[in-house]
Order: structure tokens, then C-alpha cells, then sequence
């Protein structure tokens, strides 16, 4: 039985690492512009979706090589979203940021919907048995999915503590005038935030579709775990959203052994909600700021 | 073979010569002749028409020649409520074949219920149309009876014990729910039952539930994209059972989702004989009456449906609903039509053969 419950862990760290790779852009982006990125899960969506374009024909491009344009082209929304419907809603009210936020969403869904239809697609790799240790399975793009994650954050981590960008990104996101005011090239930052958020949403999509299917609705389900993990993590916090990732994973993973696994949304939601009820500023208290 | 969404806006008009006049006796149709529906509906309305003529050249009804006043409903649930308010109140039929599709079937019950009028159904599965009520029959098997196929598979594959997976709606609610009472009635034994929730992707923690029971065999009732899914998952997680499921996940499409995960699935799905003296008339009749065009899909139940009806409108006592529904009760005890037998239970249900089918080197195929 000791075998169920590691590899009900396994699966819930493979769960995390991908709600926090959608976390983590989403904590970005309200660490800086203070409003929550409802497109953001559109920018998951697309990520996936343009990989299986590139890989598919006519272009049929390799996998590893698709992911490339298809990565490029998902910065390009996530650029397009703040150039033209974030950047000139800057200085309006936080609502109405929101409801933009909202009405891209459904813009950017419903065009997955016109190119490529409601259906349930998928890659079609050659289907294979998971590797095995021991009692636990797992499969190669799951190990992907743990590796990649890994990747990313170190790549965060260097880059937000070891560079004059990554120190300028978290002086905005301390102080947005402020730091405009000390000659800190606010287009770089925005930039920045916005080209890792996409790329973080798009190889997450990507990792996601390759290990179960796409469908236009992927990116809105993993949006709110995503919400989930920032929350509990502590809004604006990135370190946060990896923790609070990780923990909705291996939590909802966890409950399958108690209740039937339809359900397992209802124990790790509501252990969020009770954690939050102690906690209300999540693990790493919701100081703004991209930390 | 069901789940067809049929669907509608009604556009008022008479397609056959209409009017209700003295000496015919007549019965309503709403029928999907625009529309996306329209495709099948075409089909529908010749089944219906070869068996009408059929009983206009057997002499008709008590002397009076049998007619089908056919309202296109748009291939919607709102064209099926106007055509059936136009059918009860304009032409005063008391009997209606009711549109195909179970949801536009489903808009246009409780109005016939209402009324007092008989409404039968040739090609809608929905389990909950058994709850429509008194006035509502149908020719084509429900839902529900595929939990007894699925049981009756299992237990002739020799399985005793089985894990129970269903989609968490009210189909596969309904559907598990008579599995598991046929199954243990027959002394089997459910090790675990779990629901999955319909639309998902990742299916691994039900089945890495089901996999820690070490089952044999698992039903797993459910559709085809979760059906995919999850044969593919279990494969990667290296669980090997004999999957064993109903004719909702029968389909090309879960070979091209699922690939070689999907081989040696096995499952049930309503059938009728081809053999029957009854279906070869019947197939001799439509080819002489439309010659060089297939039989379409469902215009068996349809002929059926149409040949009980006259049978029914013989034997009863006046034109009145309520002696045509107990006219209907009756006669359809025992009688054979081209899809079976077709008596009614007290719900207005048909019972229902069931094939199996298999897939096998990548195709779906009879399983023997």
C-alpha cells in the first residue's frame, strides 16, 4: 500500500510543477500591474495548440523543433494582450483591467474554437508504458513536465537575483513610479514580465497537451488551480506559486486515496480554504512585489 | 447510434397533401426536414411513408385511408414545441411520432403529457425519457438497457469481480445503477465503484484507484473522448485488465484517440437480426419503393413505429388518445416488427437485443 501512496505523491508533484508553471506568470503579472490575468490560461491553451499546428502537417515539423515557433508565436499574444488591450487600460480602474482581462479570454478561446474546432485533440505520440521504480509508474513526459519546471525556476531564480533586469523587474514591481522615476526602462520590465509569463503559460500548455490532450477549455480548468496555487502562495509572490503549486497537487492527489477521485477538487479546495482562514496572506504573505 | 443531437425553429408547413379531412385518419409527425437534423430526416419520412402506404394497400384503417401529417420542427427544440402545439391544436391529431433526437424529443413530452397525447419515439435512447409518462412510448431501446447488456457480458465472460467506472451524469448515473443491481442479483461482486467526471483529461488517480483493487476486468460506462482517455492512461500506467464497455464509446474515433490502448476492449450495443422474415420484407419493400438508395439510418424503428401505430388505431375503440394508448398497450404484446420485438413495458419502453463488439487489429468488429 506504501506503493499507491508514493505514487499518489509522484503524481502530485507532476500535477504542481505544471500549476506552478501557470502560477508563476500569473504571480508575475499581479506583482506588477496589480490586476489578475484572466487570458492568462488562453495563453496555456495556445501554447499547446500551436505545437500540435507546427507538428502537425502541412508543416509537420518535429516535436522538439515545433515547440519553437509555436513558443514565439505565444510571446507574440502575450505581447499583443498588454500592447493593446493592458497597456491602454493602465491608469483606468482595476474593474474594468479585469473585464478586459475577462473578454480577452473569451476572444482568444473561442478563436482556439474557429481554427481548430470544440473537439478533443490530441498528439498522437506512439503510446508507450510508463518507466517503472519499483512500484511507480511514470511516464517520460512526466518527467519532462518535473524537469522543465525545475528548469524554468532556476532559470527565474538566476535571473530575477543574479541580473540587472531581474533587479529592475522586482524595483517595479516595488514601486512602479518609483522606479520609472530612477530611470529604470519601464518598456524592458513590461516587456520582460510579459514575454516570461507567455512562455512559462505556453510550455506549461505544451507539457500539458503532450502528457493528456488539448481542448479550448484546458487553459480556463488550469486557471484556477493556477488562481489556487498564487493565492495560497501569496499573491505577487513567485516562490509562493511554486509552493502553493506543488501543495494543490500533491493534496488533491493525496484525497483520491479518501474520497472517489471526481471529488478530489473538494479536499484541496477546501484545505485552501481553511489554510487561507489562518493564513489569510498565503505562505509568503502578500507583500506586491515579484520576490 | 444515439446521442444524435437532433435538433429546430418550426416553419409552419404541410408537406403532404395536409389537411385532415373526413374519411383519412390521421396522426401528426414532427419530423427535422430543415435543419442539421434534416440529413436523417429525409430518411425518416420515406421509412414512414412505405409503411403507410403499405397500410393504405392493406385497405388502411377500419376503411379509412391512413395518413402522416408531417411538421418540419428546424431540427430544434423550440421548432418541436411549435410544430407539436400546431399538431395538438390546430389539427387536432391524437397521436404523435414524436422529432428524433432525445433532447428535442425530451422539449416536446411534457406537452403531449399535458394534452393527453400519445407520443412515440424512433430514435431517441435517453434513459430519462422512460420518466416522460403514460402518454409516451418508443420503439427504440433505452439507455438504461445497455446496464443490462454490460452485465450480462460480464457475467459471460465469466467475470465476478469487477471494478465499476461511469461518467458522473445523469446517463451514466442511471446506466451503473442498473449494472450493478443485474450484476450482484446474478452473484457478482463490484470490488470498487467509482464515478469520473465527464470532459476531463487526466483520468490517472481513478485509475490508479482502480489499478490498486488488481480487477480483472473493469466496465467502464462511459463515453468516447473519457474512454479514450483513460484506456490510453492505464496503459501508461501499465494497468492490464479486460476493459469491458457500452455501445456509447462504440465508435472509429476512440481507436484514432486511444490507438492500440483501445485493442481487446470489448462491449455491447443494441442490434436487431437482419435475418427476420420481417426485415427482409421490409427491405424488400424499400427497395421497391425507393429503388437504388440504402436503407437509412433508424428508418427500421421508424417503419416499426408506424406499422404498430395502424395496428393500434385498428384495434381501438374510437379515435380518442386515451383508447389509443390502451389500443397501443395491447397490441404491441408480442409483436415481432423488423427490429424485434416490440411489447411495451409499463413505461412505454421496448426491450432490446444486444450484439457485442470488439476491437481488434485496430477496427471494431463482432465479438464471437
Amino acid at each position: 500500500m506504501t506503493g499507491y501512496y508514493t505514487q499518489l505523491i509522484v503524481n502530485g508533484i507532476v500535477a504542481g510543477s505544471i500549476y506552478a508553471l501557470f502560477a508563476v506568470g500569473l504571480a508575475m503579472v499581479y506583482g506588477v500591474f496589480k490586476f489578475i490575468n484572466f487570458s492568462h490560461g488562453e495563453l496555456i491553451t495556445w501554447g499547446g495548440y500551436l505545437a500540435l499546428m507546427f507538428s502537425s502537417p502541412p508543416i509537420a515539423l518535429p516535436l522538439y523543433l515545433a515547440v519553437i515557433p509555436a513558443l514565439l508565436l505565444t510571446v507574440g499574444i502575450g505581447l499583443a494582450q498588454d500592447c493593446f488591450v493592458f497597456r491602454p487600460l493602465r491608469q483606468s480602474n482595476p474593474i474594468s483591467i479585469l473585464i478586459a482581462s475577462i473578454g480577452l479570454s473569451y476572444l482568444l478561446r473561442n478563436g482556439i474554437r474557429l481554427f481548430w474546432g470544440s473537439d478533443l485533440q490530441s498528439f498522437n505520440l506512439p503510446l508507450s508504458t510508463g518507466i517503472i521504480f519499483g512500484d511507480i509508474y511514470i511516464t517520460r513526459i512526466q518527467i519532462l513536465m518535473v524537469l522543465s519546471a525545475l528548469l524554468f525556476f532556476s532559470i527565474l531564480y538566476f535571473l530575477l537575483t543574479r541580473t540587472l533586469l531581474g533587479k529592475s523587474l522586482r524595483a517595479v514591481s516595488d514601486n512602479i513610479e518609483l522606479s520609472s522615476i530612477m530611470g529604470i526602462n519601464m518598456r524592458k520590465v513590461t516587456w520582460t514580465i510579459w514575454i516570461l509569463a507567455s512562455v512559462f503559460a505556453g510550455s506549461g500548455g505544451i507539457l500539458l497537451a503532450l502528457d493528456t490532450s488539448l481542448d479550448p477549455m484546458m487553459g480556463m480548468n488550469s486557471l484556477i488551480k493556477a488562481f489556487a496555487a498564487v493565492l495560497l502562495g501569496g499573491a505577487g509572490n513567485i516562490w509562493g506559486a511554486l509552493v502553493g503549486g506543488l501543495f494543490i497537487g500533491i493534496t488533491e492527489n493525496l484525497s483520491v486515496a479518501f474520497i472517489s477521485p471526481d471529488y478530489k477538487d473538494f479536499i484541496s479546495y477546501g484545505l485552501i480554504f481553511i489554510l487561507l482562514l489562518i493564513k489569510p496572506r498565503g505562505f509568503f504573505g502578500i507583500a506586491g512585489g515579484v520576490r | 447510434m444515439k446521442k444524435f443531437v437532433f435538433s429546430t425553429i418550426a416553419i409552419l408547413f404541410l408537406i403532404s397533401a395536409g389537411r385532415v379531412t373526413a374519411g383519412d385518419i390521421s396522426v401528426g409527425s414532427v419530423t427535422p426536414l430543415t435543419g442539421k437534423l434534416a440529413v436523417y430526416g429525409e430518411g425518416f419520412q420515406q421509412a414512414m411513408l412505405l409503411a403507410a402506404d403499405e397500410i393504405n394497400a392493406a385497405g388502411g384503417i377500419k376503411g379509412n385511408s391512413f395518413k402522416i401529417v408531417f411538421e418540419d420542427n428546424n431540427s430544434t427544440s423550440k421548432g418541436s414545441v411549435s410544430a407539436i402545439r400546431k399538431l395538438i391544436t390546430i389539427d387536432k391529431l391524437p397521436l404523435i411520432f414524436g422529432p428524433a433526437s432525445s433532447s428535442n424529443f425530451l422539449a416536446v413530452c411534457p406537452i403531449a403529457e399535458d394534452n393527453k397525447i400519445v407520443l412515440l419515439a424512433a430514435e431517441s435512447a435517453a434513459a430519462s425519457i422512460s420518466k416522460c409518462g403514460s402518454y409516451v412510448f418508443r420503439v427504440f431501446p433505452s439507455d438504461l438497457l445497455q446496464g443490462v447488456g454490460v452485465a450480462e457480458l460480464t457475467k459471460s465472460l465469466g467475470y465476478k469481480e469487477v471494478v465499476l467506472t461511469y461518467v458522473n451524469n445523469d446517463w451514466g448515473v442511471g446506466l451503473a445503477e442498473v449494472f450493478k443491481t443485474e450484476f450482484t442479483a446474478a452473484g457478482g461482486k463490484i470490488i470498487d465503484e467509482l464515478p469520473h467526471a465527464e470532459g476531463k483529461t487526466d483520468y490517472r488517480s481513478e485509475i490508479l484507484r482502480m489499478k490498486s483493487q488488481h480487477p480483472k476486468a473493469i466496465v467502464n460506462l462511459t463515453y468516447i473522448k473519457e474512454g479514450a482517455t483513460i484506456l490510453k492512461q492505464a496503459y501508461e500506467m501499465g494497468l492490464k485488465v479486460q476493459w469491458l464497455m457500452g455501445s456509447a464509446s462504440k465508435s472509429a474515433k476512440l481507436i484514432d484517440l486511444a490507438g492500440k490502448a483501445s485493442e481487446g476492449v470489448i462491449g455491447t450495443y443494441p442490434t436487431f437480426s437482419q435475418e427476420t422474415p420481417q426485415y427482409k420484407s421490409f427491405k424488400a419493400a424499400w427497395e421497391k419503393k425507393y429503388p437504388g438508395k440504402k436503407t437509412p439510418v433508424f428508418g427500421e424503428y421508424n417503419y416499426d413505429m408506424v406499422k404498430l401505430t395502424a395496428l393500434a388505431l385498428e384495434s381501438a375503440s374510437s379515435n380518442s388518445s386515451d383508447d389509443i394508448r390502451e389500443a397501443l398497450l395491447k397490441v404491441s404484446k408480442g409483436y415481432i416488427g423488423t427490429t424485434g420485438d416490440k411489447s411495451f413495458d409499463e413505461n412505454g419502453d421496448v426491450n432490446a437485443s444486444y450484439g457485442q463488439w470488439t476491437i481488434k487489429d485496430g477496427k471494431i468488429s463482432d465479438y464471437k
